[in-house]
């Protein structure tokens, strides 16, 4: 543990990850939840990039921007239905949005 | 002898094509044209046919043309080829020949009549049936083409299906041609099981090392389907019913195709049947049966169709009692005539139908004979011929059969014959005087009675010509030009020593029985000297006996159809039902109740959907850490 | 301990409590300055890690573009209501934080015990210096390995745009109206938005021109214009019970 290695990454990683996950569990705020989802794929960044570091690779760097890329479309798709559910059901609250069961 | 060709499946495939053609693009493109492609096409097949029988006859030469293997298993092959021999090539001249006439006819008869294509495109279907099944080597074609025979009757008689009886007459001819075809079919399936080919020449080959048991369980099937395609006594009901389908095709069914394919098919198995002395005795007693009853039945009705049409189940028997009795050429002879002058009657009686409206009852007919002179003459042609009137057609076939079943052992049955000839002149001419003399029993300015227009006409005068001439063939009896012709293939058929006197003695005592039924026609119907009434009322039961088809439709409707239907209800109601449809829904409604309980996991609730995921991360990589890392090892 | 884990433990830490910020905070634009908090160091930690080019893009993308989309949409909607200003639930926390401690617990001791050990690829610091920096390093890698890759990305993003156009369009009128009267009959002309000046007038009739009685257990609205109830978002509130 002396020397930086490829374990203090995913160890941060873990628990980004892990506090993310906890969110999403525990929020009913969907724009909260959002922001979690966020962290946790910002996590799996982490990881990525601390592998590529160790092993002298750029095809977790690749990754990484390609989880990137997606997570700003995720964005984007996101926030759009929130807009729309707001509009129509007029709440944020997960747990009034039951339309699933139907 | 025997040459491949390579021209004889236009034999078949002209009407095919017709067929198809008409009936694919019939209803919105060819309408009113179809018999442009139909009769010529026919046409085309019966001078195809009249080539063939050329060669065969003229040359005795066996043409043959393989066609393609439908089936190959293993050892089990089934190649399909069409083959002429001198029977073949009779039978094809009556088919084609027979169903161009018709279709011509149909023309005039079926004009205006909104199926028109439709019926275009059956009729083909059922000469080339008809001639496939004629032309086929092995025994399984011949029933493929047996079956298509039946398939296009039910189609033909169920022609104009909104009319409630024409359905159920062509369900009830194609219901029990079934039980003749389930006889027929277990008989080629006993015959590949004993044989194991199914080849005509290899099959007749293979009889004489089968014991006789097997033989006669084989002819018996085998005639079963005979007795149903071509009406014999338990199985003849459908025939007469079948008038319900447009007369053309009667005439078809009748005279040209599918009842010939029972007689067609003994005759061309007779080497099974001569192999098994029992199912020669029974097919012969069950011929001479079938033309005493039908005759008599025929006597009683006044429909002019149903007189013609118990006629052919009369005619009919006449054949089988002559394939019986091991007489095979003059069962084909009289197959050859009858088809003539029953053809004949039929487009006749339709040509009277025409001009009458529609009216088929003969006691609201009459004195037709002023409006109709051709067509009376034609029809008095042909009554004779039917009759057995000398020198006509009938005469010298049906003269030949009696001749043949007197020396083949069977005197009784041939006076069974002869007394079916004496009904057969009593009911002929009876519904001639009936429908041509007298006065008129109907208003003759309503309707105006008329000779039917040329394409109806000319066929009619050709079939005359035919139903007067056609007997010549077969004179002298037992050494005429058709006996020649057929000779090869019943070359193993037994020979009888008929002496000059017998011949001569049975022609009198048929003529002098035949002139009888004329006379008494005559008494009763022309100069009123006989009441009809009175001798219905003097015989009492026995007309009732005739009258009612002796009873053998009451019989299998209270005894068979009607324990069927209840048998088929109960098992509806309470198996189908009950059993199959209960357990069917039964597991849906179990499947259904369960889903009821898991459906409360579905909350909907976002936030225990992600519950469950994370609870899933844990447990894998739990999984994981037990098993697949080196954690705890 | 080296300097280097020194400063990497700390920008870790301070990552951490971002994110702890993320979860715990009631508000969420307080949540969103946490997830600001935690990409920044996230975003040095890649300089660490000599991801200089992903640094930046964390930078611009994450901490830039994303947050400023949460915090416009959280403007958007009703940032005085949020249900977390209504309470928790209890069970579901003491559930998150079991599962969350649980698989902490599991992936620590999985990265603890690891003994994974991968081939070195050939992309060492001197390599990358030669090639001339990691950005461009990573441009080579990426459009000649991962063509198809960088293609279908582009796609996704653009299907992403369409999608979030789609979803954010306002929609026609006549669209809401139906919306709304699959779960609520609106009444047209009821006779009390006639006497009662505080309650809203009729609509005018819907454009299908149907008019579906009350009843059925439904919730009848009563709106002034047609235009009124559409644009009024929250037409909940006149929900009559």
């Amino acid at each position: 543990m002396s020397e930086l290695s490829a374990t203090h990454f995913l160890l941060l990683s873990a628990a980004l990850f892990i506090i993310g996950m906890v969110g999403v569990l525990t929020r009913r705020n969907v724009l909260v939840i959002f922001m979690c989802i966020e962290l946790m794929l910002n996590a799996v960044n982490v990881s990525l990039i601390g592998f590529a570091w160790e092993l002298h690779q750029l095809t977790g760097q690749v990754f990484a921007l390609f989880v990137i890329a997606i997570a700003a479309a995720e964005a984007v798709v996101g926030l759009g239905i929130v807009m729309a559910l707001t509009r129509r059901a007029d709440t944020v609250d997960i747990d009034e949005l039951r339309q699933l069961r139907e | 002898m025997e040459r491949t060709v390579d021209w004889l499946v236009v034999i078949p495939l002209a009407p095919l094509l017709a067929a198809i053609a008409n009936f694919l693009f019939g209803k919105w493109w060819i309408r009113d044209r179809a018999h442009w492609l139909a009769v010529p096409a026919v046409g085309f097949s019966f001078l195809a046919s009249v080539a063939a029988a050329w060669t065969v006859l003229g040359h005795h030469q066996l043409l043959r043309q393989p066609l393609y293997t439908w089936i190959s298993a293993g050892e089990f092959q089934v190649p399909v080829e069409l083959v002429i021999d001198e029977l073949t090539a009779i039978m094809l001249l009556v088919v084609t020949g027979v169903s161009f006439l018709v279709h011509v006819y149909s023309i005039g008869y079926m004009h205006h009549d909104p199926g028109y294509y439709r019926f275009f495109a059956w009729l083909p279907l059922f000469v080339f049936s008809m001639v496939m099944l004629v032309l086929a080597s092995n025994f399984l074609v011949l029933f493929v083409f047996w079956e298509a025979v039946g398939l296009c009757s039910y189609l033909l008689i169920g022609f104009w299906f909104r009319r409630r009886s024409a359905a159920e007459a062509a369900k009830k001819a194609f219901v029990v041609n079934r039980i003749g075809d389930f006889g027929f079919a277990l008989g080629i399936m006993l015959l590949f099981t004993k044989v194991g080919t199914l080849e005509y020449q290899a099959v007749f080959e293979a009889i004489p090392r089968l014991s006789s048991g097997t033989v006669t369980t084989i002819a018996l099937l085998l005639f079963t389907g005979a007795i149903g395609k071509s009406a014999q006594l338990p199985l003849f009901v459908w025939l007469p019913d079948a008038m319900e389908g447009p007369t053309p095709v009667s005439a078809l069914i009748h005279a040209a195709t599918m009842v010939t394919a029972g007689i067609f098919m003994v005759a061309r198995a007779h080497p099974i049947f001569l192999a098994s002395p029992l199912a020669l005795w029974i097919v012969a007693v069950i011929g001479a049966l079938t033309s005493f009853v039908a005759a008599t039945i025929a006597t009683t009705q006044f429909d002019i169709k149903r007189v013609v049409a118990y006629s052919t189940v009369s005619q009919l028997g006449y054949m089988a009692l002559a394939l019986g009795v091991g007489a095979w050429i003059p069962a084909i002879f009289h197959l050859f005539t009858h088809a003539f002058f029953k053809a004949l009657l039929f487009l006749g009686s339709g040509a009277v139908m025409h001009a009458m409206h529609d009216e088929l009852d003969m006691r609201r007919m009459g004195g037709l004979k002023r409006w109709m002179p051709l067509t009376y003459w034609t029809l008095v042609i042909g009554a004779a011929a039917n009759a057995g009137i000398a020198p006509l057609a009938g005469f010298w076939s049906k003269d030949e059969i009696l001749v043949s079943a007197w020396v083949g052992g069977a005197p009784l049955l041939a006076l069974l014959g002869l007394a079916a000839a004496f009904f057969t002149a009593l009911y002929m001419f009876r519904a001639v005087f009936l429908t041509f003399h007298g006065q008129p029993r109907f208003d003759p300015h309503q309707l105006h009675p008329h000779d039917p227009p040329a394409t109806m006409a000319v066929p009619l005068v050709v079939l005359a010509i035919g139903a007067a001439t056609t007997g010549f063939l077969g004179v002298p009896p037992e050494a005429g030009w058709i006996h020649h012709a057929l000779e090869p293939v019943f070359e193993s058929a037994a020979h009888h020593e008929v002496t000059l006197s017998l011949t001569l003695g049975l022609a009198i005592a048929s003529t002098l029985v035949a002139f009888a039924g004329l006379w008494i026609a005559y008494a009763a119907y022309v100069r009123g000297t006989l009441s009809p009434a009175a001798v219905a009322a003097r015989l009492g039961p026995f007309y009732r006996l005739a009258a009612n088809g002796w009873y053998f439709d009451f019989i299998y409707q209270r005894y068979v159809v009607r324990p069927l239907d209840a048998a088929a209800t109960w098992l509806w109601r309470s198996v189908d039902v009950g059993i199959i449809d209960g357990a069917v829904n039964g597991s849906a409604r179990i499947v259904a109740s369960t889903a009821q309980l898991w459906r409360r996991l579905q909350t909907g609730l976002v936030a225990n959907y992600a519950l469950m995921i994370a609870l899933g991360t844990v447990v894998l990589v739990g999984a994981y850490l037990v098993f697949g890392s080196t954690l705890f090892r | 301990m080296s300097l280097q884990v020194l400063i990497f433990s700390l920008l870790a830490g301070v990552s951490i409590l971002g994110a702890l910020g993320v979860v715990i905070a009631r508000n969420p634009v307080h949540s969103a300055i946490g997830l600001v908090l935690s990409f920044l160091n996230v975003a040095a930690i890649y300089l660490i890690a000599r991801a200089e080019f992903l640094a930046v893009v964390q930078v611009i993308v994450y901490a830039g573009a994303v947050i400023v989309l949460v915090v416009f949409v959280t403007m958007l909607v009703h940032p005085d209501d949020l249900p977390e200003f209504h309470g928790r639930r209890p069970l579901r926390v003491a559930t998150g934080l079991l599962l969350g401690g649980a698989l902490l617990l599991e992936v620590a001791a999985a990265i603890l015990t690891r003994n994974l050990s991968g081939v070195p690829g050939p992309w060492t610091d001197q390599t990358i210096s030669l090639i001339g920096g990691n950005t461009r390093a990573l441009g080579q890698t990426l459009y000649s390995d991962y063509m198809l890759a960088i293609q279908l990305t582009a796609l996704l993003l653009l299907a992403a745009t369409i999608g979030a156009i789609v979803l954010a369009r306002p929609e026609a009128v006549s669209e809401r109206v139906m919306a709304a009267r699959r779960t609520l009959t609106i009444s047209l002309a009821h006779p009390r938005g006639l006497d009662q000046p505080e309650l809203p007038p009729a609509l005018p009739l819907p454009p299908d021109g149907q008019v579906k009685p009350a009843g059925g257990g439904r919730s009848i609205v009563l709106a002034r214009s047609a235009s009124e109830f559409t644009e009024q978002p929250a037409w909940g509130e006149w929900r009559t019970p």
